[in-house]
């Protein structure tokens, strides 16, 4: 088919999704009209339009500031974990940290430590930072090994080889980050408005339209989010197309290996693991210095240890944390696994239907951009509040990182290895299975450290404003109690547990890696 | 310019695999004298690309030394004395051909070369009219034709080769030997060539080295001495073809040990008889 007849033939099925989105909300057929007709919405955002403007200019402008500085400090980063490999791992911790914290728990917290504007925007860029960081690490290590050694036996050092191949070949890479980070900023963003009092925002525009039933409103301000993060999205993605047709062509994308611990002192691994884990507990320490605030509000490490452990709050605590603990991990083990099973199989759709699945990812990124603390009501009322609504609020704050990083990868493979097995007339589930699917494994590692950790995040934000049980409404209350003390333990307690979902990863890795042989 | 030589003294390498040594390459001692041509021949996997590696700084050696032009490998590949091409093309996809071959100059940081020069490099090899042209858009063929022209940019004055032909078909690698030879037989590079056809060894090269399997060592070192320029009708000779089977003998594993042997026997006695009579045939 021709590239015009592919892009006619998306658009026709996008339409076609929206009249069946049209007809399901004329007809009142979604739970009693929570689902309105897209036409009511877009006549009221078209009516309503004035006073949408002042809100959507200033999450546009926290989202920005946040997408670039988190991106820049993201894309340093990347370059020097690349280059000193050591650094990495002395910063594994507060990479993790700066990764799993979950918004809706440090929004306040950076609203004590730090004036409004500047708590949004550095919400926003703790959310860009990971996802672009990642990626660009892979994209880096992941440079043809022989066109290093070339480089290198041309006296090339480090720098160079970073500068004439590294970053060109991490491109495709970087940019598939930012299509991850862009809808993240703006999610960002709004997290941030909705936990900070700030007077404009989309994000406080929502907080002030639910408490009025109008789900075409809610849906209207959804849409705008997702508009702007769409956009971002999309200008990622037109640049990713471009750079990867280039670097696809030649050769099998060999990684890099990743640089060796096998034969490393047992000393050495000991006081690396312990830098990566004290590193993320001395700046906080530092910022809380820095900041120069009241121990009763903002808790420094021994503060926390004292409410948790050791003070006379500490038997009241643990029981409360116990019981949320109790009800949040199982629910969150089963969404990951769910976030991400659901985002291979998207990634396989994509590939073995791009056109179907070109027409889905619109809305596939409306559920990425819409906050989900807008989607989170709509969806109660469709799904009520049990298990179901917290798994698909899980489902759908993970698989999409995990989804754009398997689609990047499946795009990697070279035309010539599905030649060979086209050769031999393989079905396309054949050749899912002795291509596709291996030669994503990489990919695949990426996809899930970024899912994992999201979990604790989705079923936070689910029992925070759905279910009201677990460690999500734990946090609430503390919040309305003004209980710094547990606002800071959830905080720390979340990050904790996301670290150990995060720890499954390597395992995982370790299993995939058994059937590599040794070049 | 002249070539400059390489030597390996008693050189080991072995690596760690699963915290195990596996030697690689063991007390191997070569000696390349300026300008000459040196083919190496070994069974697959027997560290004759590890050799190549030790000599470009890729690796370091764990005992021995290892010296081009009396300096260390190091020293002079950062002069871009050092001219290299892999079995493997690994030209860097999104740069055009002409870009490609220029990487050199920009790795060792020398300001661009005379576009005339990359143009003339670009003809040497075939490539006229393809100077724009991305790797993707190339066959096989053609881009190791293009890491051939990058690895002669420099000028270089010791060139290694790890199987540059090896991805050519029969009639091209024919004549890129013709024209390596011709390149050689110019600037006379010290030329380091690995490959696995041997007949191109013999066809190229003014001696043959025969390793071991791994570790590396010298099987035979054997000279090559039918007279310059070569056409194609040496391929036709017999006394061309007797240097192959002697060499091929050597390779085989059933026949392998008794070869070494009696090779041994006859690079202490005298000079090797066939390539002398060659000599005067050809």
């Amino acid at each position: 088919m021709t590239r015009f007849g592919d892009h006619l033939a998306t658009g026709v099925l996008i339409l076609l999704l929206l009249a069946a989105w049209e007809v399901a909300g004329q007809l009142k057929l979604v739970a009693d009209g929570t689902l309105p007709p897209l036409s009511a919405i877009l006549l009221r955002l078209a009516a309503e339009w004035r006073e949408y403007w002042p809100h959507v200019a200033a999450t546009l402008y926290t989202a920005s500031l946040g997408f670039l500085i988190g991106n820049a400090v993201a894309l340093a980063a990347a370059v020097s974990f690349c280059l000193w490999p050591v650094a990495e791992r002395v910063f594994r911790g507060v990479n993790i940290a700066a990764f799993t914290v979950p918004p809706i728990a440090l929004a306040p917290v950076l609203v004590i430590a730090l004036d409004g504007e500047t708590a949004r925007i550095t919400l926003a860029a703790l959310l860009v930072y990971f996802p672009t960081m990642t990626a660009a690490l892979a994209g880096l290590r992941s440079a043809d090994p022989r066109a290093v050694d070339l480089i290198r036996a041309y006296g090339g050092g480090p720098l160079r080889t970073l500068w004439l191949l590294r970053l060109r070949a991490a491109l495709p890479a970087i940019l598939s980050g930012f299509q991850v980070a862009a809808p993240a900023a703006v999610l960002g963003a709004v997290l941030a408005e909705f936990g900070s009092g700030a007077r404009w925002g989309l994000g406080t525009f929502l907080l002030g339209s639910l408490g009025r039933a109008e789900p075409d409103r809610l849906w209207g301000i959804g849409l705008t989010a997702t508009a702007i993060a769409g956009l971002g999205y999309a200008l990622s993605a037109t640049l990713a197309a471009r750079t990867t047709s280039l670097n696809r062509a030649v050769n099998i994308g060999i990684t890099g290996p990743e640089p060796e611990t096998a034969n490393e002192a047992p000393l050495r691994r000991a006081l690396l693991l312990a830098a990566a884990i004290l590193m993320p507990l001395l700046i906080w320490q530092a910022m809380l210095f820095w900041a120069d605030l009241s121990p009763i509000i903002a808790k420094t490490p021994m503060g926390v240890i004292d409410y948790l452990i050791t003070g006379k709050t500490a038997a009241s605590a643990q029981t409360r944390l116990l019981a949320a603990l109790a009800e949040t991990v199982p629910i969150t083990i089963a969404g990951m696994l769910l976030g991400l099973g659901f985002a291979f199989a998207l990634a396989l759709l994509s590939f073995a239907a791009p056109l179907l699945m070109r027409a889905l990812l619109p809305f596939a990124l409306v559920t990425q951009t819409m906050p989900l603390v807008a989607l989170t009501p709509l969806a109660v009322l469709i799904l009520g509040r049990g298990i179901t609504v917290t798994l698909v609020i899980t489902i759908s704050v993970t698989f999409f990182a995990a989804f754009v990083v398997l689609a990047q990868g499946f795009a990697m493979i070279p035309k010539a290895a599905f030649d060979l097995v086209d050769a031999y007339g393989a079905s396309t589930l054949r050749k899912v299975r002795l291509i596709a699917i291996p030669a994503s494994r990489q990919w695949l590692f990426v996809a899930a450290r970024l899912a994992l950790p999201k979990a604790l995040l989705g079923v936070m934000i689910a029992e925070w404003l759905a279910t009201g049980k677990g460690l999500g409404n734990l946090l609430n209350q503390s919040r309305g109690y003004l209980d710094y003390g547990m606002i800071w333990t959830v905080a720390v307690v979340s990050i904790l547990l996301s670290v150990l979902l995060y720890q499954l990863t390597p395992v995982l890795e370790w299993v995939g890696r058994s059937d590599r042989r040794v070049r | 310019m002249q070539g400059l030589p390489l030597q390996f003294t008693n050189v080991s390498k072995a690596f760690s695999i699963k915290g195990k040594a596996l030697p690689v390459i063991d007390n191997l001692s070569l000696d390349c004298p300026a300008g000459s041509f040196t083919a190496l021949l070994g069974p697959s996997g027997c560290g004759k690309s590890t050799l190549l590696r030790l000599a470009l700084a890729l690796e370091s050696e764990d005992s021995g030394s290892l010296r081009i032009g009396g300096d260390s490998p190091r020293s002079i590949c950062r002069s871009g004395a050092v001219g290299v091409a892999f079995q493997d093309a690994a030209l860097l996809p999104w740069r055009s051909v002409e870009e490609n071959i220029r990487l050199p100059f920009e790795v060792l940081g020398r300001k661009r070369p005379d576009p005339e020069k990359i143009n003339g490099l670009i003809e040497l090899v075939g490539l006229k009219g393809f100077e724009k042209a991305r790797p993707g858009e190339l066959s096989g063929g053609m881009r190791q034709r293009v890491a051939i022209a990058r690895s002669l940019a420099t000028e270089p004055r010791v060139l290694l080769m790890d199987e540059p032909f090896g991805a050519l078909d029969l009639i091209l690698r024919r004549q890129m030997n013709l024209e390596l030879q011709r390149i050689w037989s110019a600037k006379r590079p010290t030329t380091l060539l690995i490959t696995h056809g041997i007949d191109e060894a013999v066809y190229l090269a003014d001696r043959v080295i025969v390793l071991s399997p791994r570790p590396a060592r010298v099987l035979a070192d054997i000279p090559v001495s039918f007279s310059r320029p070569r056409g194609a009708e040496l391929l036709r000779d017999p006394a061309f073809h007797h240097v192959c089977d002697r060499i091929a003998a050597l390779l085989d594993p059933e026949t392998s040990a008794a070869s070494a042997a009696a090779e041994t026997a006859a690079l202490d006695a005298a000079p090797v008889a066939a390539p002398a009579k060659a000599g005067t045939t050809a």
